[in-house]
């Protein structure tokens, strides 16, 4: 539950395309903080792991990030410890806060790079970027040719119908201005609110309850499959899929940033609404 | 007459709470479907008695510390339930009540403080150092609060404040239920300081040779309006504006004599909240707006209104 609204901090920062900030220089960069987990999770993917000196706490994935020491937090980040690491590049996600720390470890000489990974078009931009940047060209191509084909591949047509809850009191849902909803439709489902614009959005219990989702998908860290603690209300069971158990429950880990391995969450999503054909329960 | 406008606008605005919404129920449906049952008929009667419950707490407190700019929230308890919640949800306790119950606790350690600042000095609640002691013990805890927020996880934190801020939309029947057994048994002690309430208006001396006393009534009203504001904002979060405009719209209509003002301001809350709560689920729908929003947005041009009449008067 968390975890999952630690996803809904980074999607309600809206979605704007990555950009570049200061200029990273010509040379590939060797020391690099990484202030965001889908960053930290792309110079793994892109072989740039070892020219990693300093990441946020939430930067968990892949394991080996672990090992990297942290410089606290991503969205409101501490200009004396990144500088403390002697960074030559250091790759913020794009914010108003994230700004004035870009421009203060400017002023120190530090070049820096402001990305925004929202939607998954961003995660093809910010690979080849960071490729280039970090030395690795052919793997940030790689990774954006996959991810490119991915979002120009025909969306089949939806088969479920999907509403992710982020929270419960107030209900927080996802919106199509999010990365999650991208995968839906790719993985042959609809989000029940795509007609809203936002990353994610309050609604009341009754618009879920009218909107009768076949699903309700839960982020979550751990692999427990138990139905949240919320699933029992009786003003949730108003809802039919929570009256017939029907939860989608998906690793945090996998879901809860834009990511190179977007191919596998889509996988994994499709092979899931394959294997619980609706009408029976799960 | 009053009074049957204000029960004919009550039940108005119990209907329009009850048949609108973002779902679509047609009417002839209404009686046989769940979101009727459980989502909307529980929280219209939960937007009741909080209203209620506000303006009760307010039009008690102005009268209490003589003061037309009291508010339910103005003696520290949002503060303290702030505090309780926010605790809560760093210390990852769970469970389905742990947030109404923390708040809940918060606001009552709010209360105890600032009696206890109340009775400093032989000064028997002192209405003065009741709303000095209130804005400090508020702001102490806006404090701690904030020190909790920026040491734990962020994600989490936004959580207590979306709660804090979230109004009716945890209603059920099981908070419907607690709440009605709780509120009448504060209702019902306002209700009996009418009387001394009256007098205490008049100003210290002349209550105190009226026969009135003074000390136990403010102890008495103290504790009663501010576990009324405790459970409110366990239920339903912070909602500002309902305590301070309605006991001044209770006194424009029913005059000053608290056998009157305190029942016309449960009513005149209750309508309150209500008709906010069902602008706040259907002005936007399907998105929803915090209740505490729309109470402001209400409140204060009328509350601008008023000021503009007295000031004229």
């Amino acid at each position: 539950m968390r975890r999952c609204a630690q996803l809904l901090v980074l999607l309600a920062l809206a979605c704007r395309p990555a950009e570049r900030g200061a200029s990273a220089g010509d040379a590939p960069a060797e020391r690099i903080v990484s202030l965001a987990p889908s960053l930290t999770e792309l110079l793994f993917a892109l072989g740039a792991g070892s020219q990693l000196v300093g990441r946020t706490v939430y930067c968990l994935y892949p394991p080996a990030a672990r090992a990297v020491p942290s410089v606290g937090d991503g969205l409101n980040p501490s200009v004396e410890a990144i500088a403390a690491r002697h960074p030559d590049l250091v790759l913020l996600y794009r914010s108003p806060q994230t700004e004035t720390a870009a421009r203060q470890l400017a002023a120190l000489g530090i070049p820096t790079m402001l990305l925004r990974d929202d939607r998954m078009e961003d995660v093809a931009r910010t690979a080849r970027l960071l490729g280039h940047a970090t030395g690795h060209p052919a793997a940030g191509d790689s990774i954006a040719r996959v991810i490119d084909s991915l979002v120009t591949a025909p969306i089949p047509p939806p088969s479920a119908r999907i509403a992710f809850v982020v929270w419960d009191a107030p209900p927080i849902v996802i919106g199509s201005g999010s990365y999650l909803d991208e995968l839906v439709s790719m993985a042959g489902a609809e989000n029940v609110f795509h007609d809203l614009h936002t990353p994610s959005a309050t609604v009341s219990l009754e618009t879920i309850a009218s909107r009768d989702p076949d699903w309700i998908a839960i982020l979550r860290d751990s692999s427990s499959a138990e139905p949240p603690a919320w699933a029992g209300r009786r003003e949730w069971r108003t809802v039919r899929a929570v009256r017939e158990g029907r939860f989608l429950i998906l690793p945090a880990e996998l879901f809860g940033q834009p990511s190179p391995r977007a191919p596998e969450s889509v996988a994994f999503l499709a092979r899931f609404l394959n294997h619980s054909s609706l009408p029976a329960s799960q | 007459m009053k009074w049957l406008v204000l029960s004919l606008a009550l039940l108005a605005a119990l209907l329009a709470a009850v048949t609108l919404g973002p779902a679509a129920v047609p009417a002839g449906q209404l009686f046989h479907s769940a979101i009727f049952w459980d989502l909307r008929l529980p929280r219209a009667l939960l937007a009741l008695l909080v209203g209620g419950s506000l303006g009760a707490a307010g039009a008690s407190l102005q009268s209490l510390v003589r003061n037309p700019l009291a508010d339910p929230f103005l003696l520290g308890l949002s503060g303290g339930a702030g505090l309780g919640a926010v605790l809560a949800i760093a210390l990852h306790l769970g469970g389905a009540w742990t947030l109404p119950l923390a708040a809940f606790a918060g606001a009552l350690l709010a209360l105890g403080l600032v009696f206890r600042l109340g009775l400093v000095g032989g000064s028997a609640l002192d209405p003065r150092v009741l709303l000095l002691g209130g804005v400090a013990v508020g702001a102490f805890c806006g404090a701690v609060t904030t020190a909790v927020v920026s040491l734990a996880e962020a994600s989490a934190l936004r959580n207590a404040y979306l709660w804090l801020w979230g109004g009716l939309s945890g209603a059920s029947w099981d908070t419907v239920t607690l709440v009605a057994v709780y509120v009448p048994i504060p209702l019902v002690v306002l209700l009996a300081a009418a009387r001394p309430l009256d007098l205490l208006t008049l100003g210290e001396e002349p209550a105190r040779y009226l026969g009135t006393d003074v000390a136990v009534t403010r102890r008495r009203v103290y504790l009663a309006a501010s576990l009324l504001t405790a459970a409110a904002v366990a239920v339903a979060g912070v909602i500002g504006f309902v305590g301070l405009i309605v006991p001044h719209l209770g006194r424009a209509l029913f005059g000053g004599r608290h056998r009157a003002l305190l029942p016309a301001s449960f009513l005149a809350g209750g309508i309150l909240l209500l008709l906010a709560d069902t602008l706040a689920r259907t002005a936007v729908a399907p998105r929803e707006l915090p209740v505490g929003v729309v109470t402001a947005l209400v409140g204060v041009p009328l509350f601008v209104l008023l000021l503009r009449r007295w000031t004229a008067a």
